[in-house]
């Protein structure tokens, strides 16, 4: 089979058992509804710094959405064997990779599109004239997000300690992609120049092409014991 | 006896400890003609030639941080024979298979399956191992049928009979199941219906009676004997030696990471 068949089977995979199970669904939403809430309830009634917090706030919430979802990913296929037998298919480890990465980006894509409007009412934020860049500078971010968080996930999968430890891991790792985000989201939300929204959004997705090439190359390396 | 050595002659169970000198060319004869990518053409799974070792361990030591899990293990298991591990809880058994499967890597020594070094040629082990473990292997979330589905796509098989297999191991009236809802035997039993659906050359069992009930049992017993007179390899863990020496040419006691004895089944 093709390696683009091998990404696709396996990101249809995990699609299909979250879209049965539903308990990242469930954690994810509920977590980023709290947080969103939280931050809201904590900056107070002053309207401006409300609006002007909303992209950072967003983001913030969808790291820790994805951090959730990318552990519990691997939490499923190391239940009962699965994952030393989706090891030992004879298709490229790149793949396997590849195909958890689609999902979850898949996932915290759709999370962050159901998010946005939440988060523009909370926070009294409106979309501009740029707000057709939302929906690319989500994708772009959300890979950022998932690709990282990904491969952490398979790196920390079998430690006793992987949730203190993936945290701590990927946040620090993922600041450029979270800087990346929250700017072109700014500027999308017409809370600085709309000029700078473009780039904003080239340097997310340079980040993401060397985040991708590096974490592809090198996922074999953390699955092997 | 030298610590990590078995010792008897290969001509007589096909296993033996390895001399240093175990031929180093990969076997291509084994390669199964389906599985995967680049697979030559020709007849499928052809056994492979006696001057090639389905297994050959050379000094092969696996170490979790301090502690040594693995010794020095010296090797040749002839393909087409059957040898049983056997061993205490934590002799080092699963970790042996798993290492074989390629899950995990040699700390120090070299492992080649069919000629293929473990570590460089994984992808080509990879097409010549099938591995069916305690658990059974499966995803809960998904239903039998979806499960081996998942296992004949990724092997590059997508017109293998999924229904026969489900019915040859009795799983045939929950094959929309969700594996979740299946007992421990149930999963062991689709265990085995991806290792006959995929039948790669060389099988890996651990622990492949545990959880069975009598009819799987005898189901796992005819799939061995089926295998054995096919030429497939098998070296499978165990702890029910009487039942799993039936089918075996030799026996293989590891004791501390050891391997200490090889000897015909009592």
């Amino acid at each position: 089979m093709s390696d683009l068949a091998a990404v696709l089977t396996i990101a249809r995979k995990d699609l299909l058992q979250e879209a049965r199970g539903r308990a990242v669904t469930v954690a994810t939403l509920f977590f980023s509804a709290v947080t969103l809430l939280m931050m809201a309830f904590a900056i107070g009634q002053d309207s401006e710094l409300l609006r002007r917090s909303a992209p950072g706030v967003l983001w913030v919430a969808l790291a820790f959405a994805g951090v959730i979802a990318s552990a519990q990913s691997f939490q499923s296929d190391l239940e009962e064997g699965a994952f030393d037998q989706l090891l030992l298919y004879p298709v490229p480890r790149a793949s396997i990779f590849l195909g958890k990465l689609l999902a979850n980006w898949l996932y915290l894509t759709l999370l962050g599109l159901l998010m946005t409007p939440v988060t523009l009412v909370l926070y009294g934020a409106h979309a501009g004239a740029e707000a057709w860049l939302l929906p690319p500078t989500l994708a772009l971010g959300a890979l950022g997000f998932a690709l990282i968080a990904t491969f952490y996930a398979a790196l920390t999968a079998n430690l006793r300690a992987r949730e203190a430890l993936l945290p701590v891991l990927v946040f620090p790792v993922v600041v450029p992609v979270l800087l990346g985000a929250v700017r072109a989201s700014e500027a999308t939300l017409q809370l600085s120049n709309a000029a700078l929204a473009g780039g904003w959004l080239q340097l997310l997705g340079g980040f993401d092409l060397v985040y991708l090439v590096t974490c592809t190359a090198i996922f074999h390396l953390v699955v092997e014991e | 006896m030298p610590a990590g050595r078995a010792s008897l002659p290969m001509g007589d169970t096909g296993v033996m400890p390895a001399s240093g000198a175990a031929p180093a060319g990969p076997d291509p004869s084994a390669a199964p003609a389906a599985r995967g990518r680049g697979r030559p053409g020709g007849p499928d799974r052809a056994p492979a030639t006696p001057a090639t070792p389905a297994i050959a361990l050379d000094g092969v030591t696996k170490r979790f941080g301090r502690e040594l899990v693995l010794r020095e293990l010296r090797l040749e298991m002839a393909a087409g024979r059957v040898a049983v591990l056997k061993g205490s809880n934590g002799a080092g058994k699963t970790t042996l298979l798993r290492l074989l499967a390629t899950r995990l890597r040699p700390t120090r020594g070299r492992a080649r399956i069919f000629g293929y070094d473990l570590q460089r040629d994984g992808d080509e082990v990879r097409r010549r191992v099938g591995l069916l473990s305690v658990l059974g292997g499966n995803y809960a979330m998904l239903t039998a049928r979806e499960n081996l589905r998942l296992a004949t796509t990724l092997s590059g098989l997508p017109r293998a009979d999924i229904d026969a297999a489900l019915a040859r191991v009795g799983l045939a009236a929950v094959a929309d199941g969700l594996v979740r809802t299946f007992s421990s035997g149930m999963k062991k039993r689709l265990g085995l219906a991806r290792l006959l659906l995929v039948d790669p050359p060389l099988w890996l069992l651990d622990e492949p009676f545990a959880a069975l009930d009598e009819d799987g049992r005898l189901l796992l017993e005819d799939a061995l004997s089926a295998a054995r007179a096919q030429g497939r390899t098998v070296l499978m863990a165990s702890h029910e030696l009487e039942r799993s020496a039936r089918f075996a040419d030799a026996v293989l006691d590891i004791t501390g990471g050891r391997l200490v004895h090889a000897g015909r089944p009592a």
